[in-house]
């Protein structure tokens, strides 16, 4: 039922599906995100009643990805049970994968294209695609354009035994060659966000995962896999005291602040979110929670931005939020107290304090943001309400999908109100989302 | 013992007198079987499964293949393991059987009896959780010239196959004898060793009749449910290394899947019902 041209709907968030997050190198060690996104996949085929339906379109990616996965989602989408005439394609935004995938689906559905999609994403950091050494890869690729023996003996007169060791991901950045730890670290500092701040963040985030799990929320959100029926990173016991025993891990010397406790893990895992318009969603039987409002993107040159003269510095690599969230708001004339739930992307603890600074600070949203008067402040109380990725870990694609499910699952308990999502990634890039209960 | 044991004590025993003339009584047992993630991965990569929560239905074989093995080997087994050719198989799955469960294997041989090319014998698994029944095995071989009893063997599924395009073209490789024994246990030497295949008539090493059938069944990932009948009918080995097809067909309900090395030979016919 295709809506008149040019006309835009709702597009609903339905529901959500996730494995529980594992730390990298443990319970999912030998798990491909092809077998986790296709689990997940089947996990929402059978939490909704999708055995072999035609969906409008299925989106998702990863971001440590081998290359014989170019085309990850279709083929989980065929080895699902979702009808094989089910499309699929791939993106990839760094940690804003998996949010960007439900903007790329929600807008489909708002325009009338399709009427029903999944989004979400995969990331293992234990199963890493390795690769042979560059240097080997250059001669082996030359030795396969190589037309004489000559030329071809040539070339293996080249091989060193050197270059036996792989290639391994690096999780720096190309152009800074500083780690996202390291950068975090800088911004923590230019910031002054303090070890106690962050500490106290990551503790609530445990407690409120743990809390969140032992009051059934995600009983409708979570799917067991191979043996794990909780992300095994939570410590439901987490506190500032024992949290203030760690060794900062990134930063160096006296004012170092950031620890193993108040970073992310690397972790295994995958989240998809069910999106359709109204319609398909009564059609099908299935509750709307909540709606997919808007959303933003925003990018800052954290490598040349700035500069060692400007007042604030450079951006921070993972501070374009603090770009896109005003951005966003005023587009949809709102305020940034007009909502009842925060969900800002624990990367680091001290990413979503400098976030909340950023946009407390009167000459830095003057002079950055444009922005007359700051966004000031939020009621703390609102924020990731039910733990978030410090507690959860964060398979970096994976994180968009579970929060957008848990952010709707949310509301809809709520019954009314409006939520905002704010995800780091990569690159200097911030990917932000408004959602709204369903009425 | 290893199971490379039992197939070298099985070696000998075919050489000694003394075997038996009809079925060893009883069953096998093992209670509590659980599954371990690490050979279930492997098992699933080498057969072309994804990595789940729900185990491949060939899977429960592999578990069981063990003590199908210890029966077979035994002195009492009225036929020499070395030799018997695997003719058939049907796996029921009554429910998806889940990673974690604690299973319940129960092996025991029947159906032994004459054939017009030797003896055949049945080896039957069952595997069940809390006493419910989940999944249960029948394994048919043939000893070729050997005498059994003049019973009533079990029949044959009557399976025909698919014709058609091809739905996959597998190329496989030469040591999936060798990896499919790593992760099964059925080390038997046709499968690792072009010398001991010839030793028994091959001309190469073969794959094993189970590795090809589960390798078809995985083409078939999320299209079957979790309740199901699959019968498979081995009808040519696939020499190492081949290049073979693999049709499907999907009338009604079932599927029908063939394995084959292109201009009529058929390796496998295989049902899911």
């Amino acid at each position: 039922m295709a809506p008149k041209k040019s006309s835009v709907r709702q597009a609903a968030v339905i529901g959500g599906n996730r494995i529980p997050f594992a730390r990298a190198n443990g319970r999912y060690a030998r798990a491909s995100n092809l077998d986790m996104l296709t689990a997940t996949l089947d996990g929402l085929v059978a939490r909704y009643g999708l055995a072999g339906e035609r969906l409008g379109e299925v989106v998702a990616g990863a971001v440590l990805k081998h290359s014989r996965d170019f085309n990850l989602t279709r083929e989980a989408v065929l080895g699902s049970r979702l009808a094989a005439s089910t499309p699929a394609y791939d993106v990839q935004q760094a940690c804003g994968t998996g949010l960007e995938a439900a903007i790329a689906v929600s807008n489909k559905i708002k325009l009338g294209q399709i009427d029903s999609g999944v989004a979400g994403g995969v990331d293992t950091a234990s199963d890493a695609p390795i690769a042979v050494n560059e240097d080997l890869r250059r001669i082996l690729v030359a030795l396969g354009a190589a037309r004489s023996a000559g030329a071809r003996l040539k070339l293996l007169g080249k091989l060193r035994p050197g270059q036996i060791v792989p290639e391994i991901p690096q999780n720096s950045e190309p152009r800074t060659g500083l780690s996202m730890g390291e950068h975090a670290a800088i911004t923590a500092k230019e910031w002054g966000v303090s070890r106690e701040a962050q500490d106290e963040l990551a503790a609530a985030s445990h407690q409120h995962l743990a809390a969140a799990y032992d009051r059934g929320f995600f009983d409708d959100l979570v799917t067991p896999y191979l043996g794990l029926t909780r992300d095994d990173n939570v410590r439901p016991d987490s506190s500032v005291e024992k949290l203030a025993r760690l060794t900062p891990v990134f930063g160096k010397g006296e004012g170092a602040t950031m620890t193993a406790g108040n970073s992310t893990p690397l972790t295994d895992g995958s989240a998809l979110v069910l999106l359709g318009s109204d319609e398909w969603a009564a059609e099908h039987r299935l509750p709307v929670l909540a709606h997919f409002v808007d959303a933003e993107t925003a990018a800052v040159d954290y490598v040349h931005g700035g500069g060692a003269d400007d007042r604030y510095g450079r951006d921070g690599l993972l501070t374009a939020p603090v770009h896109a969230v005003p951005r966003l708001l005023a587009r949809n004339g709102l305020t940034l107290q007009d909502f009842d739930f925060y969900e800002i992307h624990e990367a680091f603890a001290s990413t979503v304090l400098a976030t909340l600074k950023a946009w407390e600070d009167p000459a830095f949203s003057k002079e950055r943001l444009g922005l007359d008067t700051p966004l000031g402040p939020i009621d703390r109380a609102k924020l990731n309400v039910n733990g978030s990725s410090l507690a959860a870990g964060h398979p970096f694609a994976a994180t968009g999908g579970r929060i957008v499910a848990s952010l709707a699952t949310q509301l809809h308990e709520k019954g009314s109100g409006r939520g905002l999502i704010s995800i780091c990634a990569a690159g200097g890039q911030g990917v932000v989302a408004i959602l709204e209960a369903a009425e | 013992m290893a199971l490379g044991a039992l197939y070298a004590k099985a070696a000998v025993g075919a050489v000694l007198p003394g075997r038996g003339k009809t079925l060893p009584d009883g069953e096998i047992v093992r209670e509590g079987v659980a599954v371990d993630l690490g050979h279930l991965a492997d098992y699933a990569r080498v057969c072309g499964f994804g990595l789940g929560d729900i185990l491949p239905p060939t899977y429960p074989h592999v578990l069981a293949f063990g003590l199908q093995l210890e029966l077979m080997a035994a002195r009492a087994f009225p036929l020499p393991l070395p030799g018997l050719v695997h003719v058939a198989n049907a796996i029921t799955t009554h429910r998806a059987v889940r990673v974690g469960e604690a299973l319940d294997l129960r092996v025991r041989a029947e159906r032994f009896a004459a054939h017009p090319k030797g003896a055949q014998v049945d080896l039957v698994a069952a595997v069940s959780v809390a006493g419910e029944p989940v999944w249960d095995g029948r394994s048919t071989y043939l000893a070729r010239g050997a005498s059994a009893p003049t019973g009533l063997a079990g029949t044959l599924p009557d399976l025909s196959d698919v014709d058609g395009p091809a739905a996959a073209v597998w190329r496989v490789p030469k040591d999936t004898g060798r990896r499919y024994a790593a992760v099964s246990g059925d080390v038997n030497p046709i499968h690792l060793n072009p010398l001991a295949a010839k030793a028994f008539g091959f001309p190469r090493a073969i794959a094993h009749g189970m590795w090809t059938a589960a390798r078809a069944f995985a083409a078939l990932q999320g299209r079957v449910p979790d309740a199901a009948r699959y019968e498979v009918l081995f009808r040519r080995p696939l020499l190492l290394p081949s290049t073979v097809e693999l049709v499907t067909a999907h009338p009604g309900a079932s599927w029908t899947l063939t394995v084959r090395a292109g201009a009529g030979t058929t390796h496998l016919t295989a049902t899911v019902t």
